[in-house]
């Protein structure tokens, strides 16, 4: 596991201070992740651990960092599967018209 | 946005499918709940900075409260009707004309959110977490603060649990504002710490 | 509780793999205890799945900043605080604030 997300001191740029409109699916993310911890199906701490661990870490937006760790650990726990996820995913894109 | 990820236009992410799935497949299998959907969604919309102003702006005119709110913010915060979070800790540390603060979460871009609502952009930046520990001052300067001379600046990176908010001084002049006057004039960058109201 | 306030403490330079919530830039610094904050389950056994018991003291620690980084710009008091376990502490000699 990589240890990417440990960045205290690292080198970076300046701070863009633009503020995006949460869209829907963020919010939507947001609260399946903590309905879920709500109902002690995971806690804070794997949520943390499953986001640290994601291979592209520094290409993802911060909710899209928490739809994949969110279901990082739903698979995990054999609550839902990849292909599940995949076919559903794939139904909603073709009911909704693409992403 | 955090990261590095773009959008060239408006499109949506391919995450925002993922998510509609998962929830469609959690409430199927009964792993989750409509009502429950709902009110977590509702559960962010209520929290906002306006909160940690509140907060403050009482602070600022009961001596009293500003102590409860120093001592035991969790105790403070349910006295004006929030819901600060649990297990987490809830912490506010205040500015003096000796020192200044500034929150941080190096690790992840915890923040007190059952009490302020969702963090800014900014404060989940690769940028802000890897300098705000290292080189707090220039971070300031960015958004326009610089302390004066010979105060110190205090770094809180929430490394563990506790979730933290500042408390700002009261700006001089508004000896004759009323409570919710005050509470207007507190910021949510202020309540982080980049600057002051 | 091994640790009380004003102790001078030395963050472990463990290469731990793993969730863990000590982050790098402390790593082998040394600081003193400002303050115990109370005790937790511990976040890198929760990570797993499991209990996190029994709870770990968990120590609000401060670093001078000019203790944590060489080209540090800024007041010479200026200092930082992060909220460390006690397994990731030792006793160590480090300024203090």
């Amino acid at each position: 596991m990589g240890s990417v997300h440990d960045m205290g001191g690292s080198p970076e740029g300046s701070i863009d201070r633009s503020q995006h409109e949460v869209e829907d699916w963020e919010r939507l993310a947001d609260a399946i992740s903590s309905a879920l911890g709500k109902e002690g199906l995971y806690t804070t701490d794997e949520h943390r651990r499953a986001i640290e661990s994601l291979e592209g870490y520094r290409d993802l937006s911060y909710y899209e960092r928490w739809v994949a760790a969110t279901e990082k650990l739903l698979v995990e726990k054999e609550i839902l599967t990849t292909d599940e996820i995949d076919e559903r995913a794939a139904e909603t894109e073709r009911r909704w018209g693409g992403p | 946005m955090s990261g590095h990820h773009e959008h060239e236009e408006t499109t949506m992410s391919p995450y925002a499918m993922r998510i509609r799935a998962i929830e469609a497949l959690l409430l199927e299998k009964g792993v989750l709940t409509e009502p429950e959907v709902q009110d977590s969604i509702a559960y962010m919309e209520t929290r906002s900075p306006a909160n940690g102003a509140r907060l403050v702006a009482r602070a600022w005119v009961d001596e009293g409260f500003e102590k409860l709110l120093l001592s035991d913010a969790k105790a403070a915060a349910l006295q004006l009707g929030m819901e600060p979070e649990h297990p987490a800790e809830f912490v506010v540390v205040k500015n003096t004309p000796g020192v200044h603060n500034l929150i941080v979460c190096t690790l992840c871009s915890c923040y007190p959110r059952a009490v302020l609502g969702r963090p800014p952009d900014w404060y989940k930046s690769f940028e802000y977490r890897s300098r705000a520990v290292r080189e707090p001052r220039a971070v300031m300067r960015e958004f326009g603060f610089e302390p004066p001379e010979g105060v110190e600046v205090i770094v809180h990176d929430s490394t563990a649990d506790v979730r933290y908010m500042v408390l700002p001084m009261r700006p001089p002049g508004t000896e004759d504002l009323r409570e919710n006057e005050l509470a207007d004039l507190v910021t949510r960058d202020s309540l982080v710490g980049v600057n002051v109201p | 509780m091994t640790f009380e306030p004003g102790d001078r403490v030395r963050v472990l330079p463990s290469a731990k793999p793993g969730h863990v919530r000590t982050p790098g830039y402390l790593k082998g610094k040394a600081g003193w205890i400002e303050s115990m904050i109370g005790e937790f389950p511990n976040p890198e056994e929760l990570a797993y799945g499991h209990s996190g018991l029994p709870e770990r003291p968990l120590y609000k620690v401060g670093f001078l900043q000019s203790d944590l980084w060489d080209d540090y710009e800024g007041n010479a008091e200026d200092y930082l605080y992060a909220d460390v376990y006690e397994h990731w502490l030792e006793p160590g000699e480090g300024g203090t604030k």
